[in-house]
């Protein structure tokens, strides 16, 4: 099987996970506990029949099966439904809100791989030196602290305390400065960085440390391998062993982690957008789950999830291309 | 191949780092001294860098819905309030003075019927004049519509404008509380609204003291000062533009106003209220609001449908210690089921219903308890409540039961799941339930939704039966306008649920707001709908 056909394969397998995910959470979101429209119309005067009015018009009074064929029907049309708390189109809610979560994800990532790429290969290195033991150290406590108390001490220490840096929100550099009042790019850009920073280094504290400590002991692993003590025989210079060997070989798991780990970054975001105050998914997330705003609940666990599978995917057929030992299904 | 991709990959990912980290130690000097974002405009996330743009924090994210004929949230309608006129407006506390209207309206037919005379000249932000049909049209969209406001409005049977600037409005029957409630009607302009009501929710077009200028779903509003409003009896406004964003986090909302993010956030957590009054640069300020928090009793099956149980517990915890203790600065325990700031207006006698509670007694509770057919001895009822202070609340009962020989089971379900729950009437939900109700400024709203037949199993799950004439009273109370008439007719009724705990009154939450000391002449109103109270007869705030 070629890698193309590996591909198109893989890509067919997601169709079957990705009607479980909808069945799963449709029947979650349906026959969990709640009832949206009492919610809705709490706090107000109201009797039975307005809240028969409210569930006709919302297709509420429908049979299940029949209310999952119409979601379904939409689902695959780009049309996720409508929000009833928000009376929005989800699909629409979804976008608005996606272009914060991936800038905060992405950028997370980003910050930890440029982090801890440099710190496994120098602990690596430096292996049972006060170098490794400090960052071994620090990846320990990235790795048992919670992003949103990451967050909070960063807030009191860098908005409350010196106040250099804000405490909530985010500049999008996407949009145009002047929405902001921002002269030129280089403005936009500046701020759109000061405003990440914070929210940046509070979410990807966590993958830091994780990837950090891979990092590490794949070097070290590959750094002992037969091939580098032959390269280093053969008097190769020890800094390219470090760079061409060792290095290229350690990276392998370091993909996969980054593929599987998406879900937690997007889990992490939730807590990271509300303490921070950005307006992505996470924070619609939760605030949907707490107005029982169902469409909305399930639009957006559709949406992470397809983004999920899709990264177990692209980690599949990255692993596939860049290591031959990968099969891609033929007989073994 | 693929090796080649990987070295291209893994170089542009090292590169892409080193820039991330150059970019970040940048970002770090680039900040110091508190600098704030000088020319960034009300869009920026940011607060406080122009003294004429006010940047306010509200404690909940919006529904974003600013056409007042179908929102229903408070938050929104904090933004539309200031774009918006009413026919009548809240003044300093929860009496409503006339601002479209000129004045009071001429009753007739026993209560029936309202004649408005409005302002001439009153110019909506598109340029159409405010005239009688826009109200007539304001009044009774709610229900042609099936909005969510529809019960606000249902008791009114015509609006018809007589001319330009005159109303007649005819209600079914006398509505008690369309003086103090309904009266307050946001106005708006028929035609915009009708032409597109979907732009028209997401761009409103009012005629009040602020236009709607910019906004981005559940990030900002921004306001602009109306340069041609209306009303010269009222100052012009000295903040030119308002810019508002939501905080739903506590310790967020508490962090940028004390980082000078924000110029004022509303909703202080009671354990946070010491912090910010320590700090140097920010005030705290609170006002009392109509809200009625409370504890509920199963009157429908199990042991609570004996009043001496309910007493049993109302004497078995001492209500306002644990008020004290939990929400010192933010809230009041309170007697009886009508705020205090709305028996302002009222009168009625607080102080002997506060006599007649049944007070911190634990070996009065015991008796009771064990005296009760209703009870066995190791009774543990069931209490659903709310997370928070309402939970807390729960708890200090269960463990006050407890130390009586008996005990509660506390069930903290979150809203949806509480919703859906507390009126089942169901002893195996629920004995006791904990709940709140926000009104406005007429009993009918704590004594009809609350405690009368109709609503049982809607709006409240106790099913009180009642003496006689108990619900026949609530009921006749809405269908008079005389004061004084009502009054009397409340007043048993309200002496009845003090005695009989069908609900026992917990406390009443503040509103409570801060603000930057650069800010001038803020205050919080009752009303959650009218915080920031930016403008009206009474206040003007500014920017130092």
């Amino acid at each position: 099987m070629g890698l193309l056909r590996y591909t198109i394969y893989r890509l067919i397998q997601t169709i079957p996970v990705l009607i479980g995910i909808s069945i799963i959470t449709f029947l979650l979101a349906n026959l969990g506990p709640g009832d949206p429209v009492r919610l809705m119309l709490q706090g107000v005067e109201h009797d039975e029949e307005m809240i028969r009015t409210i569930e006709q018009r919302y297709g509420l009074d429908r049979p299940l099966h029949e209310r999952y064929i119409t979601y379904m029907a939409g689902v695959v049309q780009g049309d996720l439904g409508h929000s009833i708390h928000r009376n929005r189109s989800v699909s629409d809610l979804v976008l608005h809100r996606a272009g914060p979560t991936l800038f905060l994800v992405l950028s997370a990532y980003a910050f930890a791989l440029a982090t801890a790429i440099p710190l496994g290969i120098i602990a690596a290195k430096r292996r049972n030196e006060p170098t490794d033991h400090v960052s071994r150290i620090v990846a320990l406590i990235g790795v048992s602290t919670p992003s949103f108390w990451i967050g909070i001490m960063l807030i009191l220490i860098f908005a409350v305390t010196l106040g250099v840096l804000p405490s909530s929100g985010l500049v999008y550099p996407w949009r145009p400065p002047d929405s902001y009042g921002y002269s030129n790019h280089l403005e936009l850009w500046y701020h759109s960085l000061r405003y990440l920073l914070l929210p940046m280094i509070a979410l990807g504290t966590l993958q830091m440390a994780t990837l950090m400590r891979v990092e590490r002991t794949q070097m070290i692993e590959s750094l002992q391998g037969e091939y580098v003590k032959l390269a280093r025989a053969y008097g190769v210079p020890e800094r390219t062993i470090l760079r061409k060997h060792a290095f290229q070989v350690a990276q392998l798991p370091i993909i996969t982690i980054v593929g599987l780990n998406l879900s937690t970054a997007i889990g992490g975001a939730v807590l990271i957008e509300m303490v921070f105050n950005i307006n992505g998914m996470g924070r619609l997330f939760i605030e949907a789950i707490a107005q029982n705003d169902y469409q909305v609940v399930m639009g957006l666990t559709m949406v992470l999830g397809t983004l999920f599978v899709i990264g177990v995917v692209i980690t599949d057929i990255a692993y596939a291309y860049i290591d031959p030992r990968v099969t891609y299904g033929e007989e073994e | 191949m693929a090796r080649k991709q990987f070295d291209i990959t893994r170089r542009n990912l090292l590169a892409s780092g080193a820039a991330v980290s150059a970019a970040a130690i940048a970002g770090c000097i680039g900040g110091e001294n508190g600098e704030t974002d000088d020319g960034a405009d009300d869009a920026d996330p940011g607060g406080n860098g122009d003294s004429a743009v006010f940047h306010f924090t509200q404690e909940q994210s919006r529904a974003e819905d600013f056409d007042p004929v179908i929102a229903n949230d408070a938050y929104s309608a904090q933004v539309y309030g200031l774009v918006f006129d009413g026919l009548y407006e809240w003044g300093e506390g929860l009496e409503l003075e006339p601002k479209v209207a000129t004045g009071e309206p001429d009753v007739e037919d026993d209560g029936r019927r309202f004649m408005f005379e409005i302002h001439e000249g009153i110019e909506f932000h598109n340029g159409d004049e405010l005239t009688a049909s826009d109200v007539a049209h304001s009044f009774l969209a709610p229900v042609e519509e099936e909005t969510e406001n529809a019960a606000s409005y249902d008791m009114i049977e015509s609006a018809e404008p007589i001319d330009d600037y005159q109303l007649e409005v005819n209600l079914e029957e006398p509505y008690g509380p369309f003086e103090l409630q309904t009266m307050a009607v946001t106005i708006s302009p028929e035609e915009a609204r009708t032409d597109d009501r979907d732009a028209f929710n997401t761009d409103p077009i009012g005629s009040g003291p602020y236009t709607f200028e910019d906004f981005s779903e559940n990030e900002y509003v921004e306001l602009e000062r109306w340069d041609d409003y209306w009303d010269d009896e009222m100052e012009e406004p000295n903040i030119e533009s308002v810019t508002f964003v939501a905080h739903d986090d506590d310790a967020g909302r508490i962090s940028d106003i004390r980082a000078g993010e924000t110029d004022a956030i509303a909703g202080i957590p009671n354990d946070d209220w010491d912090v910010l009054e320590g700090e140097d640069n920010v005030e705290v300020h609170r006002a009392e609001s109509p809200s009625y928090m409370y504890l509920a009793f199963n009157c429908n099956e199990g042991g609570t449908t004996d009043p001496d149980v309910r007493r049993a517990i109302a004497h078995s915890f001492d209500m306002e210690s644990f008020v004290n203790e939990h929400a010192e600065h933010t809230a009041d325990p309170m007697t009886n089921p009508i705020p205090p700031t709305v028996n302002e207006v009222w009168g009625f006698p607080e102080d002997e219903y506060g006599e007649m509670l049944p007070e911190y007694d634990p070996e009065e509770a015991e008796a009771l308890l064990d005296e009760s057919d209703a009870v066995d001895d190791d009774w543990e009822p069931i209490i659903i409540t709310p997370e928070g202070i309402r939970a807390s609340l729960a708890e200090r009962i269960a463990t006050r039961l407890g130390e009586i020989g008996y005990g509660a089971e506390v069930n903290v379900l979150d809203f949806g799941q509480l919703v859906e729950t507390y009126n089942t009437g169901d002893a195996d939900d629920y004995e006791m339930y904990l709940l709140g109700w926000t009104g406005g400024p007429d009993p009918d709203f704590y004594l009809y939704s609350l405690f009368h037949e109709s609503q049982a199993g809607v709006n409240q799950g106790h099913f009180y039966e009642g003496s006689d004439g108990f619900h026949d009273a609530i009921a006749e109370g809405r269908t008079t306008a005389d004061q004084d008439e009502r009054y009397e007719i409340y007043e048993p009724v309200i002496e009845e649920i003090v005695e009989e705990l069908p609900a026992l009154a917990a406390f009443t939450q503040h509103n409570t707001m801060a603000s930057g000391d650069h800010v001038e002449g803020l205050e919080v109103h009752p009303n959650v709908q009218t915080n920031p109270n930016l403008i009206s007869y009474h206040t003007n705030v500014s920017l130092q």
